[in-house]
Order: structure tokens, then C-alpha cells, then sequence
């Protein structure tokens, strides 16, 4: 473990992903790096979660990394598997302690457009996946972490489309809206973790990754990022031996975590 | 006078003039109608697919995905409809990566969706370029959830339910069926969306076993289908098997869909294939790589996959002597065996090459 490699960004990500969670939640995922932050969680300091996942499946023994969310992985074993809609339902009643979204573009109130490039819908410059279950995640979970990565044409003053609503117009604006849960409560990306200003709710830099200064933050963001009052704190870095977990545990063949063009 | 009151703003985004296109989804009318009118007699339903895809696969069709993408879905039946070469169908797309293709070869038209894609294999860009060019028109956006609800509504037998996804989106802006409305049991603001019960013109529905009559029974996740039963107007399952009946009365764990909503059952073993089928077979993951990232590129290269894929292909059978043959069906049988671990699956290799590198000695598209 000596002369282990630092953690490349995606490892990074994983690996304050999985911070978010805590032991004994139920924790609504898709694949990515999001179930590899699940589980990396339930190997290291949160044991004792549960998984759950919008094809329905429940809780299954730990496997590899599925290749679909509707794959035997998300539901091997599982005591049970419910139907799309039941699952949902587990979220807007109160079953679910936290769920992860990735976006395509995302604004200061953390909303975030997972469905086309472009200002017509009709006639977009590129049309993309559309909600999926994101919508309905960011509308009823108790708690969302965003994950995705950061430039300024991911992180824009005003998303093309809303897929899903974060904090809407800021202030109590999610709320009156009628949706449930606490709305976002960190994005994390490639350069850093940030959290919503409690009455704004204005995105704000948490920490910044080792090496990311707040101006290189700044520049890689279209809108203006919020600072928190004193020093901005580095984020935490996996352990050699949380790093050996992931690495060879996790994600051995690195689906999620070897950085694009180096396997 | 028109029958249905639509979200105007959603019309107008849409552009859709001519509503009776949307009209179909939401008639809960005809769709008990068209459940009266079936045969409700216990009978044997046992047809070939050509025939059953040719009976109750019409042109302009409501058609609606099944299963999860690329699990337990009805690929060689979707397959039979393009070599039928049906037209106009509007496809529902949920949860969806089967609209690029139905819609490369003129059979789908219309587009009812809340995702097109492949995980993690990115957006789907024959799909994309479909709505750009205009060869798609989208007639309404949904999340899978609020989809799933609709179908659930009309699974429950009531005409509708009010949920508390998409407030606040842009989704609302381009679903001409669903409406917020104040809460009608909260005195205080309590903005919820109405969602009406979705019925689907014909659902193909694939499951690992079914007698004669339709009674089906299902392994993995329902999804949406279970609801989808009772509610397309038309159900076609088709199965890996056709068990007898006694099977069924005395293995009814996992019975789900009654025989009284069917109107055929096809025996159609890989069915599913080349997605995967829960205790089964695997997907082959070349196929679809492949798809996503080379034959979705352009309309050129779909067609020439298509060719090779569907279009020179009779049955599923010539389909899976392309795969590998029986190969790939042992290959297959122990990948979804071993990950669901209904086998050993102790340094168990679930790696494979990229689609590029095909052709191995192998002879298999793992």
C-alpha cells in the first residue's frame, strides 16, 4: 500500500459520496458512482444500510457492478422486489433517508436539467435522457446529494430545461411549491463539495478538492458560488486504506473509478 | 364537443393541434369497452408471433415498453413488428432504450416519454437526432414515476390519483394530461398533480413461464407490468415456456398476470434476447455497446446493424447463431446464474472486450 497511486477524481468522488451516508439509512441509488459510494460505505462506516433502487429492487447481497440498475446485481437475493411505482412510494413516504442524482446541468438552486442541450425542447441542439426516475427522487426524498462533474457549461446560471427541482428560486420557493424532503443538501464534484445557504439557498463552497483554489472554482462555474465564512477547508482524501477497499473490493475492475482512457 | 380537457400550455408548447392523437392514452371508455368485448373464456390463446404481432399490432397504436430497458424485455417481439413493418405507432417510452430503433424504420411515429437511453452508456443519440430532425414528435414528457402512477391508476380501476412528483418542473409544460390542483382534503396551499389512468393500445409483456390460457408468471422486477396488464387494451405475453396449467395452479408464487387479460400467449424461448432474462441468459453487452455507440450514430450504420440483426433474421433463432449459438447460451445461462448467484460465482469473469473486438476466436458476442 506504499506506493499506492493518490486518488484519481472519480475515486475522489466516490469517496466523498459515500461520506454523505450514514450508518442504518436507506439509500435510494442508481448505478455509477453512486452505488459505488453505497457500497464503499457499507464497507467502511456505514455497515449497516440498506440499499434500495427505482427498478424496485431491495436490499440484495453484495455482488459486482451491474450493468443495469434493472440487473440481477440490484436485486440479488433480495428478500423482496417491489413494483416501479411501489418504490417511488417508499420515497414520498418516508422510507427513504437519502437519494443520489447526477445532472447535465445544474443552476445555483440546485436544479438540474438531465434532458436537453438547447432552448426548444422540440428542437433542442442535443435532446438527452430525459427524467428517468430523477424527478421523482429530487420531488420526494428526504434528502438529495447531486453528483456530477464540474465546468461552466455543466454549472450555468439558468439550466435549459428544470427536470428536477432543487431549491426552485431560492428561499422558501421548493416549498411552496408543494414538494417534500429538504431539497439538495450537497453537490459533489470533481473539484469540490458544496451545501445550500441555509436562507437563500444560494450554492456554497463546503471544501475544495487539494490543489483547487476558490478562483479556479469560480471559473469553472457560471454563476457566483457562495463562500462560507473563514478558511474554505480541503476535502477529505480517501485513506490508503479505504483507497485498497475501493480499488480491489469495490470497483475492482474499475467500471466507475478508472479514469477514462487509462485501463 | 371534445371529450378531454387538456393543459393548454402544454398544447401550445407541444404544438399539437390535432388532440385526438392524445385522446387514445387516456379513454378509459374504449379501454372498458375493448376489456368487455374481449373473449373471456378460459381458452387456449396459443398463437405463432408473426400471427400474434399480426392481429394485435395495429398501425397508429399506443404502444407501450415493458419490462426495464434491456431486462425481461420483448425485444424479438419488437423485432417481429419492424420486420411487419407496422407504422405510426406512438411508443411509450418507460422505462426505455427501444424508441431510437422503432422509430429509425418508420414504425413508431409518436413519442410518449420519461427516458431514452442506456445508463451509463450515455444518451441516445439516434433518439436525439430523431426529435431534431423531426422524425419523432414528442407527444408528451414524463418522469418513470409519474408514468408508473398512471399505469398504477389504472391497474387500481380509478380514474386517476394526485401526486406530488414533477411540481415545479419543466415536465409540466410538456404533458398536456396532468394538472396541479389544490389538494382537496387540505384546507392550507397543497399544490399536487393529477395524473389520469394511462391505457396503452397493446402491451407485449415477456415472462419466463405461462399456460395456454395467459396466466403468467414472472421472475425479477414487475416494473410496470403487472399494472400494464390490466390496463393496455390489448396484452400479447410471451413466454421462455408454455407450462400446463396444473404448473401454474400449483407453482402460483410469482403468478402475476390473470389469463382473463390476454388475448395471446406466444412461446417464445430468448425472447428477450439479446437483453436479459432474469434465470435465464445474460445480455449479450457487445449487441447493445454497439448499438449505442456505433449503430446509433447515424442512419446508415442503424440500418446496416438492423440488416444484419433483424431483417435477415427469420425467428430468434437465426438471432441467436449470430450471437454464438448454443456457446452463447451456456455462456449466458452461467453469467445471469452466477450474478444472481444461483451458481458459484467465486472468481467469476464478468469482463469482456469492447465491441470493436467482436470477432474472437470465441465466436461469442459476450
Amino acid at each position: 500500500m506504499t506506493d499506492m497511486k493518490p486518488a484519481n477524481p472519480l475515486e475522489m468522488v466516490a469517496y466523498n459520496l459515500s461520506l454523505q451516508i450514514e450508518d442504518h439509512q436507506v439509500v435510494y441509488v442508481g448505478t455509477g458512482l453512486p452505488m459505488v459510494a453505497a457500497i464503499l460505505a457499507r464497507k467502511t462506516h456505514a455497515p449497516s444500510i440498506t440499499l434500495v433502487y427505482e427498478s424496485g429492487a431491495q436490499d440484495p447481497l453484495e455482488g459486482g457492478m451491474p450493468w443495469s440498475v434493472g440487473g440481477p446485481f440490484t436485486w440479488r437475493k433480495s428478500p423482496m422486489i417491489l413494483e416501479m411505482s411501489y418504490s417511488f412510494g417508499q420515497a414520498y413516504n418516508g422510507y427513504v433517508d437519502i437519494g443520489f442524482l447526477g445532472f447535465a446541468q445544474i443552476d445555483m438552486y440546485g436544479n438540474i436539467n438531465t434532458h436537453m442541450i438547447g432552448t426548444d425542447l422540440l428542437k433542442p441542439k442535443v435532446r438527452l435522457t430525459g427524467s428517468g426516475g430523477n424527478n421523482d427522487l429530487s420531488s420526494l426524498s428526504e434528502k438529495m446529494v447531486l453528483v456530477g462533474l464540474q465546468s461552466p457549461d455543466k454549472f450555468v446560471k439558468k439550466v435549459d430545461f428544470i427536470t428536477s427541482v432543487g431549491f426552485l428560486e431560492g428561499g422558501d420557493s421548493r416549498k411552496k411549491a408543494g414538494l417534500l424532503g429538504q431539497g439538495p443538501v450537497a453537490v459533489v464534484t470533481n473539484a469540490g463539495i458544496y451545501d445550500f445557504e441555509p436562507e437563500s439557498k444560494r450554492m456554497r463552497v463546503k471544501s475544495l478538492h487539494q490543489g483547487v483554489a476558490f478562483g479556479l472554482a469560480q471559473m469553472a462555474t457560471g454563476f457566483e458560488l457562495l463562500k462560507p465564512d473563514g478558511d474554505i477547508p480541503v476535502t477529505p482524501m480517501p485513506s490508503p486504506e479505504v483507497l485498497d477497499i475501493l480499488r480491489n473490493d469495490v470497483d475492482p475492475l474499475g467500471v466507475f473509478t478508472s479514469m477514462p482512457g487509462s485501463k | 364537443m371534445a371529450a378531454y380537457d387538456y393543459n393548454r400550455e402544454a398544447l401550445t408548447n407541444l404544438k399539437i393541434e390535432d388532440t385526438s392523437l392524445l385522446d387514445p392514452l387516456v379513454d378509459f371508455t374504449s379501454a372498458r369497452e375493448a376489456h368487455l368485448k374481449k373473449d373471456h373464456s378460459r381458452r387456449d390463446k396459443r398463437l405463432s408471433l408473426k400471427e400474434a404481432i399480426g392481429e394485435f399490432v395495429r398501425d397508429g397504436d399506443v404502444l407501450t415498453d415493458t419490462g426495464f430497458s434491456y431486462v425481461r424485455t420483448p425485444m424479438q417481439a419488437y423485432f417481429e413488428i419492424l420486420r411487419q413493418k407496422k407504422k405510426d405507432i406512438q411508443m411509450i417510452g418507460s422505462p426505455n432504450s427501444n424508441q431510437s430503433y422503432m422509430i429509425a424504420f418508420g414504425a413508431a411515429r409518436y413519442s410518449h416519454n420519461s427516458y431514452s437511453g442506456a445508463e451509463m452508456r450515455g444518451y441516445d443519440r439516434a433518439y436525439s437526432r430523431a426529435v431534431i430532425e423531426g422524425k419523432t414528435k414528442i407527444l408528451s414528457e414524463w418522469s418513470h414515476g409519474t408514468m408508473a402512477q398512471g399505469f398504477k391508476a389504472a391497474h387500481l380501476g380509478v380514474p386517476g390519483l394526485f401526486s406530488k412528483q414533477l411540481l415545479g418542473s419543466d415536465i409540466l409544460r410538456y404533458n398536456a394530461y396532468v394538472k396541479v390542483m389544490q389538494n382537496p382534503m387540505r384546507a392550507d396551499p397543497d399544490p399536487v398533480v393529477f395524473v389520469p389512468a394511462l391505457y396503452p393500445d397493446i402491451a407485449i409483456i415477456h415472462v419466463q413461464a405461462a399456460d395456454r390460457f395467459g396466466n403468467a408468471r414472472m421472475y425479477g422486477p414487475p416494473i410496470n407490468d403487472i399494472a400494464l396488464a390490466a390496463a393496455a387494451r390489448r396484452v400479447i405475453v410471451t413466454a421462455e415456456e408454455i407450462v400446463p396449467p396444473s404448473d401454474i395452479r400449483s407453482n402460483n408464487k410469482g403468478v402475476v398476470i390473470p389469463f382473463t387479460c390476454v388475448d395471446a400467449v406466444v412461446e417464445l424461448p430468448y425472447g428477450a434476447a439479446p437483453g436479459s432474462m432474469p434465470g435465464c441468459y445474460y445480455w449479450s453487452r457487445q449487441w447493445w455497446e454497439k448499438l449505442m455507440r456505433w449503430a446509433c450514430q447515424s442512419q446508415k450504420n442503424i440500418e446496416e446493424y438492423f440488416e444484419y440483426w433483424v431483417f435477415s433474421c427469420k425467428d430468434q433463432y437465426d438471432f441467436i447463431e449470430k450471437l454464438g449459438g448454443a456457446k452463447w447460451i451456456a455462456n449466458s445461462r452461467r453469467l445471469t446464474k452466477a450474478e444472481e448467484y444461483d451458481n458459484e460465482d467465486l472468481g467469476f469473469d464478468f469482463s469482456y472486450g469492447e465491441f470493436k473486438t467482436i470477432e474472437t476466436e470465441t465466436g461469442i458476442y459476450y
